[in-house]
């Protein structure tokens, strides 16, 4: 690896002739920036980052002031003081979108790499082994997509948010949201299990990996230096998608009502104002267009992954 | 003989035919895709093994490296059983073996790691058998890319960016940076234009040459095996039907399996003989092949005990073995 | 330009076709200028490597280029009229009817979810406006002049029941279906087994006399030109090197190409092991890239009789003698 990454000084530099050192991921990103929906999506979730990193630079009040009260000015409608106006309470709508950022990435991410750390194990193993344990890992995962997770997950809160009362638990911040972001992710492994088995089985019988076993590579090398590398455009595809469907599904957890109380959401942003539509209707789209450029963001970047990796359906 | 390389015995590999069921699958007949072939391989020899597809000739050759493990039979290297190595030997015991045999793929296109340089590729076997100091790495790498009619700039190029004739010679040098004996050159031109077709062969042949490689040459085309063969066996549904000299067998096949491919071959002359005769029918699936000699079904010369007696190779004149009943 | 075909009476011919596609990467010259015709009941071989443009040549007669493939510039007069010039309502009715297409991959070619039986009537009850039953009966007919025994049984089964020889037979019964004047076959034994090639290149020429048929046959193996061919048209990166008869090509190649092209290939009727140093003849380099084509000549970075001119012009098809023609400015 080093040695051929690194070109020893004792020979001429390679001469490059004008041609790029392209690597598949370069050629990928380069398919990638022809595709219009993609840059979009890209924009969008490069945008919601953003937004997330510097929330407390761009939001023009503190989350939790409802200082708007005092002045008889809630439910006050977008102005130069409030840009997205104020709610029932007296909160600065922009604000609270603004803090809300984090929370629906953190929800996003954290639920996604727990599903693909263990989606990527369990169908790696499952690809690549095959026979028995493919057999009892795939009905396994069977069993976990015809589960309705939505109401599994509500449960669970609930259940969950009474068993800590009293007990050291309660003082974990944002418990109950940890708790969401695990079941999500512990709930939403099957699909890209799934991918993943469908990748290792596939590139396992691929000639380089066979040339890889002629040459006497361990199991571990043509795992790890050959099926995964491989593997993960397809898996990073299926990722993007499954981040903007957790930040959907907590929005609907939060709309409910069994979300965290203490954590900013747009779900329950949503939650909060949707009695006050006819009143003060921006406190309800302001969230509601939040959700759906995150959500969209994400899912219009996984088309164009699976544009920029996949090039043989284009060509 | 005293000159065999690679001597294979009574290989046989059965792969299961499942039916799904919902925890488990269930056995329900046995695809016997090589059924007892015997052959060598003489040092510094050419073998040629044809046959149609399914005929079984790469589940053979993927046999022989334990690509995929045979269901029984025997193989030796210069006197070691490399089957009995694969199977129990310890990690350096196979990898000394794994160094001696290797494989040249058919698909060029498929056969190299996408995302890795043509360095990263060829200096895999390095950093896994070790064989040198990493100091002489990149002269290695350099002596070899010449060897196979690559530049040294090439090198630090990924395989997108080239042709499938350059590809496979990429292919050929990952196969040489372990100095291998024998190599298993499996269809290496048949997915390649044939412009380029030549320069391939002609490498091979050069290469032989230059490091006495021994070769067993797969592929179903017979003029690029007519070439580059010194001795020919042919395949037909799991059982090698024929052996002998190349010339020999092309001028003088005995078998009549052999016979049909020869004159069905598209010969490029415009007055060619179009009065060959074409061989009826299909294979037979190898799920349930015909008793006694597989080809009988199909055969012109079928005797009545063709159909039951099943026929083993046996010598027919100089270095020539044929499994029929009834030869031409 | 004259028309290239021995007589006047063409079925069909192509003048100055040119299809370009137009990919992220730069336009692809993939048909750049190129001249053939094929008189009624003769056998047109087109003979070239990948990229040469015979299957996308072939494929604009039907004008079936992909995306984002076009047809540029030419003519395509099929019986007189230029389909170029036709409206995609009109070639509907052609495709099929007059010119019929057999592919390479019988697997794909075969919808997988019909019934070969309602695949095939579905063309003669479209295009013939047969009854269900005549139609059924057509087929049958077919499928069995095809040589598939017991065709009425095989009506009801479904492609996958089938092997691959026997697609492509179902694929050459459903070609000549509605008894086209024109059948094209793109590398239709490539995919085939050589026992089972020959089978159904047997079958491809006695159909072809059996129903007064012309066919361009499009391949790169020169053995089944040889075998099928009355005349042969040789091509290499989108342009035409040589036309003659099959013979003429085999015994009298003027263009380099079509000489290394011979050359180069090994051949099952000579020996080899003569003791001598074993070497085919090359042809060095590789297949050119059609966004950045060389310039004049095509095939003069490959050409071992190419000079400085050969770099400069762009050699036309000129006649050497009544119906060879070659496109290279050495060989006058």
């Amino acid at each position: 690896m080093t040695a051929a990454e690194q070109p020893s000084t004792r020979k001429p530099p390679p001469k490059h002739h004008g041609t790029r050192r392209l690597g598949m991921w370069v050629l990928g990103w380069q398919r990638f920036r022809r595709n219009k929906t993609g840059l979009l999506g890209l924009v969008l979730v490069g945008i919601v980052f953003l937004v997330a990193l510097f929330c407390p630079l761009l939001a023009p009040y503190d989350p939790n002031d409802q200082s708007a009260m005092l002045e008889f000015r809630s439910k006050a409608p977008p102005s130069w003081k409030n840009p997205l106006g104020t709610d029932r309470m007296g909160y600065d709508v922009a604000s609270r979108v603004i803090y809300g950022a984090p929370t629906a990435l953190v929800v996003g991410l954290g639920s996604m790499a727990v599903a693909a750390v263990i989606g990527i194990i369990l169908g790696g193993f499952s690809g690549y082994i095959g026979g028995m344990a493919d057999e009892f890992l795939m009905r396994f995962t069977e069993f976990f997509l015809v589960v309705p997770i939505f109401i599994v997950i509500l449960v669970m809160v609930r259940i969950f948010g009474i068993v800590v009362v009293g007990t050291p638990l309660e003082e974990i911040p944002y418990l109950n949201l940890s708790t969401i972001i695990l079941i999500l992710g512990v709930f939403g492994w099957p699909p890209i299990a799934r991918m993943a088995r469908a990748e290792f089985l596939r590139l396992k019988e691929m000639e380089f990996v066979e040339a890889a076993r002629c040459i006497g590579v361990g199991r571990a090398g043509i795992i790890f230096r050959h099926i995964l590398p491989n593997a993960l455009p397809s898996l990073i595809v299926i990722i993007a998608l499954g981040i903007g469907g957790s930040i959907l599904m907590e929005a609907m957890i939060s709309f409910l009502g069994f979300g965290d109380p203490k954590a900013i959401s747009w779900g329950q942003l949503l939650s909060f104002n949707y009695e006050f539509l006819k009143i003060a209707p921006w406190a309800s789209i302001a969230p509601g267009m939040a959700i759906f450029l995150t959500v969209l963001g994400f899912n219009l970047l996984a088309d164009g992954l699976t544009d920029a990796f996949n090039p043989r359906l284009k060509e | 003989m005293q000159d065999d390389l690679i001597r294979i015995e009574k290989m046989v590999k059965f792969y299961p035919v499942m039916r799904r069921g919902i925890f488990r699958s269930k056995q329900t007949g046995v695809i016997r895709a090589v059924d007892n072939v015997t052959f060598s391989i003489r040092r510094g020899e050419t073998l040629g093994l044809v046959g149609e597809s399914g005929c079984g000739k790469t589940t053979t050759a993927r046999a022989l490296l334990y690509l995929t493990a045979p269901t029984s039979g025997r193989a030796h290297f210069q006197g070691t059983d490399i089957i009995e190595v694969f199977e129990r030997g310890a990690k350096e015991e196979i990898l000394r073996i794994r160094r001696r045999l290797q494989y040249v793929f058919q698909d060029p296109y498929l056969s190299l790691n996408p995302r890795w340089s043509i360095a990263e590729t060829v200096l895999e076997p390095f950093r896994v058998h070790r064989h040198l100091p990493e100091n002489q790495w990149d002269d290695r790498l350099m002596e070899l890319l010449e060897l196979v009619g690559l530049e040294y700039y090439h090198a630090w190029r990924y395989p997108h960016e080239f042709s499938g004739g350059q590809r496979q010679r990429v292919g050929i040098a990952r196969a040489l940076a372990v100095e291998p004996r024998f190599l298993i050159c499996d269809e290496p031109v048949s997915s390649l234009d044939v412009s380029v077709r030549a320069q391939i062969l002609n490498l091979l042949i050069e290469l032989q040459e230059k490091l006495g490689l021994t070769y067993l040459y797969i592929s179903h085309d017979l003029s690029s095996v007519r070439f580059i063969s010194d001795r020919v066996a042919v395949m037909y549904l799991g059982k090698i039907v024929e052996i002998a000299a190349v010339d020999e067998l092309f001028a003088r096949p005995l078998h009549h399996y052999t016979y049909a491919l020869l004159t069905a071959i598209p010969i490029p002359e415009p007055d060619a003989d179009r009065g060959h005769s074409v061989l009826k029918g299909e294979v037979p699936s190898a799920v349930n092949p015909p008793p006694g000699c597989r080809f009988h079904p199909r055969c012109e010369a079928a005797l009545p005990q063709c159909r039951e007696m099943p026929v083993e190779l046996a010598p027919a004149g100089d270095e020539h073995l044929v499994a029929c009943h009834n030869p031409r | 330009m004259t028309a290239i075909a021995p007589h006047n009476d063409q079925l069909l011919a192509v003048k100055k076709l040119r299809v370009h596609f137009f990919t992220g990467a730069g336009v692809v010259q993939a048909v750049d200028g190129v001249d053939f015709a094929v008189s009624p009941r003769e056998t047109l071989g087109l003979v070239g490597e990948s990229g040469s443009g015979k299957t996308i040549s072939s494929l604009a007669l039907l004008r079936l280029i992909p995306r984002p493939g076009k047809i540029i510039g030419g003519e395509i007069i099929f019986k007189h009229e230029d389909l170029i010039a036709k409206r995609e309502e009109e070639m509907i009715k052609i495709r099929g009817k007059n010119i019929a297409m057999i592919f390479q991959n019988p697997a794909y070619s075969l919808n997988p979810i019909y019934s070969i039986g309602d695949q095939l009537g579905e063309i003669l009850t479209w295009h013939e406006k047969l009854s269900r039953q005549a139609a059924n009966e057509r087929v049958a007919e077919l499928l069995q002049l095809v040589g598939i025994t017991d065709p009425f049984s095989r009506l009801r089964q479904f492609p996958h029941e089938l092997s691959g020889g026997m697609k492509q037979r179902v694929c050459i019964a459903r070609a000549l279906l509605c008894s086209p004047p024109l059948v094209l076959a793109d590398e239709p034994t490539t995919n085939l087994d050589v026992t089972i090639q020959a089978q159904i290149l047997d079958l491809l020429q006695e159909l072809k006399e059996r129903f007064h048929m012309s066919m361009i046959l499009v391949t790169h193996d020169m053995g089944v030109v040889a075998r099928m061919a009355d005349r042969i048209t040789v091509m290499y990166a989108g342009r035409i090197c040589e036309t003659a008869t099959a013979r003429t090509i085999f015994e009298n190649p003027r263009h380099p190409y079509t000489q290394a092209l011979l050359a180069t290939m090994p051949r099952v009727d000579h020996s080899y092991s003569d003791g001598k140093t074993r070497r085919l003849p090359v042809i060095p380099g590789r297949i050119p890239n059609l966004i950045e084509p060389p310039s004049g000549c095509r095939f003069h970075p490959r050409c071992p009789a190419s000079d400085d001119e050969c770099a400069r012009i762009l050699p036309e098809l000129l006649s050497l003698e009544e119906g060879h023609w070659v496109s290279c400015i050495k060989a006058g």
